[in-house]
């Protein structure tokens, strides 16, 4: 084999690696921490991308001749510690604790540690590729395309491994690819300490493989917690594609949320299934036949007791005890919709004769898919209840999923449930009660909402809802509500010790008979949003207003212009505690802005004099790195929607992207590296980003329910056709530069690195406070910027003057 | 020799003295700004508060923050509550000097020494081995009116059943029926909801003469209700 086409193998399989060591990363901190953490150390850990290009910048001549012998070490290096990192950062003296960071200074220095574990093996595996694209500039589209294709692959073959090993059994085995490429690259030269280390990550990553250490999770996860209790242990787990399922058990282990205070019986002992560490649901105990049902004595009893029950759908109904309760209710037929295949095959199977068959029954139809695409594929269907997962969790989540896109629960959605009913049909949905008052109210907006735009009135005729000490649940009828529904509704109050808090010709006492509460403003808060009051949404403190599809947001309920109102209401310490998922986000990307400073723009000043013309290079690359990674966003976020698993939709994205990208890097190499093309093909990928920003949406929506192999090929064209032309904006920017100032490469592919680590966390910001809209936006105007840097190059790069 | 021992030991009892006379100096400077100026005014409430060192129930690690006004991890995923809360806590069950209480979830056993200062006898439950047996050895040195048992706290503790009031320091996402079945009827049953640190709003369940049971969210004194800008 020559000497090139090693490299070339090489780097595709150092590539693949270095992406899936990236995700199954980040699928392993979300289980010890929280998804949105992952997040931050990831971006941290990119910005070894940033850090190699500036090496290389600094260093170039040195690096460029040591080439043939560093880069396969380089590679064999960053095998070695990825297979070695996680392990490392579980060591006693490494482990922190995100919910602590906010309490305890001392888990700072840790955190900066487990940064710098993350951030060893993503340098040396950019500074790998980085040396071999410079090296070879003329060539650019050539090892470019093998860098894509390869990162394509990695991204598919890291999730098959998420549904067969377990996740801690991922990094060795990945990390074993660069092992593998780091020997390969060597080809005849060979070095003693490139084979030792090659040896020793083998015997590491065999170690770890055979023997997987078990994950410690927080202290404060729902699993760790469940483990606390006495006899606690964990009686099932299975990894699986949507991440890792275990069930636990405990005579401690009971399930009865809010319950009644009226009641007196046995609260049941149930076992809990945990994904990811997270509280997913309970395995249910149906029997057939069985008349009442725990959940009978909550407030989510009510839509129960009004509505008829021929066809029921309950939506994300992964927590078994609501399907338990609708067959206790005699529902003729159900359609359960559950995005969690592993747990519906885990209920049908290993759990099946301990839930009584439940997931078997015939009169019960489970769709293993997102509650939003059943919604939008299914037509002429009409239900009698529509039932939604109780919101929020006990005690507050501390906005741990504000920047979880939930299309089910957006203004849009719930107009779709409604066109759903039956005439006497009914939306149901609970939540924990929250303080302050924030999802509560957020629901109660989007009903109302809802019902105004199907042409309602008087929403409050067609609402209800009934509050416990902890619970609070909702009905929105399709016709007002009836004085018998009014008369049930009290009756069944008054059994259970619950208050009305909605309800057609309330009385203000009747709404604090059982539960008082000291806080008055909720119930007038309530009446405003009853009343249509839209300025009180947009003067409350928190985000209320209902999510949309543009923003889907909604569990995100934190104003950044009111930081400093909210500190002095609640004391500043309080607030990482009220909206941790997004702080944590804003604070990301001043990290990552930090540390992009740092590694390119101070060193930039550095050499400033000895170069002119780096403008072009900054804006061209840097316009690059943003627009790549908020198009990928964008796209990643609409087919979410339209695939119905967020997983399937980020393997089809980022893998069709980075294919077609290859692709187009390789076609790169028959145009001449002059200004022109990048100039025209950036105009291309600018007005097809603007159509995109308008009917990309539309298109999705005309083709959701088409058969599988239909959407498969509009996801190819619509991600493809542009990925393509992207790919070639990259290589030809690289030799334009090559052509005349060779020093100027290693910038770019800093710049383009770093650049992309922030615009992740911006793009979210962006689509959170603004929506989705106004990231393809930015998207479009930094493909114009890239256009423009090289239709007026002589403007930009001095050094030479082309056409 | 002997003279130099003498000296080594009156430098040492010296500064035990110093370090107990700062920690009984933060003791009242807590309970002067953190509690009563927040409107505890239960004098046996606040005379507990004086007595009880707080420093001696949090980790070693977390000594130093013993007396400041947040609540401190004690491992296992549990916290020692906040002075102000444990302080409200313990005024808003108004508690007798022949009162009988029950806590469910030990902790620290801060809480649990607190009430015994001013109650005839507490009875705690703890669900989490360690902690429960860690807190027996400190409470049951210190108290000889505090029972500790390592249980799971959903069934009460009926020998010792009914109680004048019950502290649930541990929310669960239900009330055991067996709690409310042991409270005495006129008694309160105080629980605070929310995560480890975040703020927490305090629940008061009542069960009148007749039996029937209701419950009103407080609002901690310290956090003024929300209200928008106008």
């Amino acid at each position: 084999m020559r000497p090139m086409t090693r490299q070339i193998i090489g780097l595709g399989l150092h590539s693949a690696a270095i992406i899936a060591f990236q995700l199954s990363l980040m699928q392993l901190i979300s289980i010890v921490q929280w998804h949105h953490f992952a997040y931050m150390i990831i971006s941290i850990a990119m910005l070894g991308f940033g850090a190699s290009g500036t090496l290389l910048a600094l260093f170039r001549e040195k690096l460029l001749s040591a080439s043939g012998w560093l880069v396969p070490i380089l590679m064999t290096a960053s095998g070695f510690f990825m297979i070695t990192a996680f392990q490392v950062t579980r060591l006693e003296v490494f482990q922190f604790d995100v919910y602590l960071l906010f309490v305890e200074r001392s888990q700072f220095p840790v955190l900066a540690a487990n940064y710098l574990i993350y951030f060893i093996p993503f340098f040396t595996g950019a500074l790998a590729i980085g040396i071999l694209f410079i090296k070879n500039a003329t060539q650019i589209g050539t090892y470019y395309f093998s860098n894509l294709l390869g990162s394509g692959i990695g991204g598919l073959i890291v999730l098959f491994m998420f549904g067969s090993v377990y996740p801690q059994q991922v990094p060795p085995l990945i990390g074993l690819f660069s092992v593998g490429a780091g020997i390969l690259s060597s080809g005849r030269r060979l070095i003693a300490p490139n084979i030792s280390l090659g040896v020793v990550s083998v015997i590491i990553a065999a170690y770890l493989i055979y023997q997987p250490a078990r994950i410690e999770t927080s202290q404060y996860k729902g699993i760790a917690q469940a483990m606390n209790l006495p006899e606690a242990e964990i009686v099932y787990s299975k990894p699986d594609i949507h991440g890792l399922i275990q069930v636990a058990a405990s005579p401690a282990l009971r399930f009865a949320p809010a319950l009644s205070l009226s009641y007196t019986g046995e609260v049941p002992v149930k076992k809990n299934i945990f994904v990811n560490g997270n509280f997913f649901g309970v395995i249910p105990q149906f029997r057939e036949g069985q008349d009442s049902h725990i959940l009978d004595y909550t407030t989510q009893i009510l839509p129960w007791k009004l509505a008829k029950k021929d066809n029921v759908l309950m939506l994300d109904a992964g927590d078994g005890a609501s399907l338990a309760q609708a067959m206790s209710h005699g529902a003729a037929h159900i359609d359960a919709v559950i995005d969690n295949g592993g747990v519906v095959q885990m209920m049908k199977t290993d759990f099946a004769g301990q839930s009584g068959g439940l997931y078997l029954q015939e009169n019960l139809d489970i769709h293993v898919l997102e509650a939003r695409n059943y919604l939008a594929s299914v037509k002429d269907r009409e239900y009698d209840i529509i039932m939604l997962p109780q919101q929020e969790s006990f005690g507050g989540s501390a906005g741990i999923n504000a920047l979880q896109e939930n299309y089910t629960m957006t203004l849009e959605s719930f107009g779709l449930m409604w066109e759903m009913l039956s005439p006497g049909g009914m939306i149901a949905i609970s939540t924990w009660t929250d303080y302050p008052p924030r999802t509560s109210l957020r629901i109660l907006a989007t009903l109302v909402e809802t019902a105004r735009n199907k042409g309602v009135a008087e929403p409050s005729r067609h609402l209800a809802a009934i509050r416990s000490w902890g619970n609070i649940s909702y009905i929105l009828k399709k016709q007002p509500l009836t004085p018998k529904d009014i008369e049930i509704t009290r009756q069944l109050c008054e059994d259970l010790f619950f208050d009305p808090l909605i309800l057609p010709g309330i009385s203000p006492g009747e709404r604090q008979s059982y539960h008082m509460s000291d806080d008055d403003e909720f119930f007038a808060n309530v009446d405003r949003i009853l009343a249509g009051d839209k300025s009180f949404l947009e003067d409350y403190s928190f985000l209320i207003s209902p999510a949309t599809d543009n923003k889907p947001y909604f569990s995100q309920f934190l104003r950044l212009g009111n930081i400093r109102e909210l500190s002095g209401i609640y004391s500043t310490d309080q607030i990482p505690f009220l909206e941790l998922g997004y702080l944590i986000v804003v604070v990301t990307l001043l990290q990552g802005t930090l540390l992009a400073f740092i590694f390119i723009i101070l060193p930039l000043m550095k050499l400033r004099r000895s170069h002119r013309g780096k403008g072009g290079t900054l804006i061209y690359f840097g316009a690059l790195g943003v627009g790549y990674m908020f198009v990928e966003i964008i796209l990643i976020q609409r087919f979410v929607l339209y695939f119905g698993h967020p997983v399937y939709a980020l393997s089809a994205v980022i893998s069709t992207m980075l294919i077609a990208s290859g692709a187009g890097s390789l076609t790169s190499g028959r145009l001449r590296a002059i200004a022109r093309y990048p100039a025209s093909i950036g105009l291309i990928i600018t007005l097809m980003l603007l159509f995109y920003t308008f009917f990309l949406t539309p298109l999705l929506q005309e083709s959701i329910s088409s058969p599988l192999p239909v959407k498969i090929a509009v996801s190819l064209l619509l991600i493809g056709i542009p990925s393509f032309f992207k790919g070639f904006m990259f290589p030809l920017g690289i030799r334009y530069l090559a052509s005349y100032d060779t020093s100027q490469t290693p910038w770019a592919w800093g710049i383009n690195g770093s650049l992309s680590v922030i615009s992740t966390s911006l793009a979210m910001l962006i689509a959170v406070e603004t929506g989705f809209m106004a990231v393809m936006g930015v998207a479009v105007v930094c493909y114009a910027i890239a256009a423009a840097v090289f239709a007026f190059s002589r403007l930009f790069f001095r050094q030479k003057t082309t056409r | 020799m002997r003279l130099a021992i003498f000296l080594l030991l009156i430098l040492i009892l010296g500064s035990i003295t110093l370090i107990a006379d700062e920690y009984e100096r933060e003791r009242n400077r807590m309970v002067r700004t953190q509690i009563r100026a927040r409107g505890i005014n239960d004098r046996a409430t606040l005379d507990a508060m004086r007595a009880v060192p707080r420093h001696l129930y949090v980790p070693a690690v977390q000594r130093r923050y013993a007396y400041q006004d947040r609540p401190l991890p004690i491992g296992y995923g549990q916290t020692i509550s906040q002075p102000y809360i444990v302080a409200y806590m313990t005024e808003i069950i108004r508690p007798r000097p022949d009162n009988s209480i029950l806590e469910i979830g030990t902790g620290s056993g801060y809480q649990a020494a607190v009430l015994a200062e001013i109650v005839a006898q507490v009875y705690t439950i703890e669900i989490v081995r360690p902690l429960g047996e860690q807190a027996r050895s400190k409470l049951e040195a210190q108290y000889d009116n505090v029972h500790v048992k390592v249980a799971d706290g959903y069934h009460g503790w009926e020998e010792h059943a009914p109680f004048d009031a019950i502290v649930v320091t541990a929310a669960a996402e239900y009330i055991p029926p067996p709690l409310v079945e042991q409270l005495k009827e006129g008694g309160r049953m105080i629980i605070p909801v929310g995560s480890p640190f975040q703020m927490q709003q305090l629940m008061l369940v009542e069960k009148s003469e007749d039996g029937r049971v209701s419950t009103r969210s407080l609002m901690p004194v310290r956090f003024v209700p929300f209200e928008r800008d106008n």
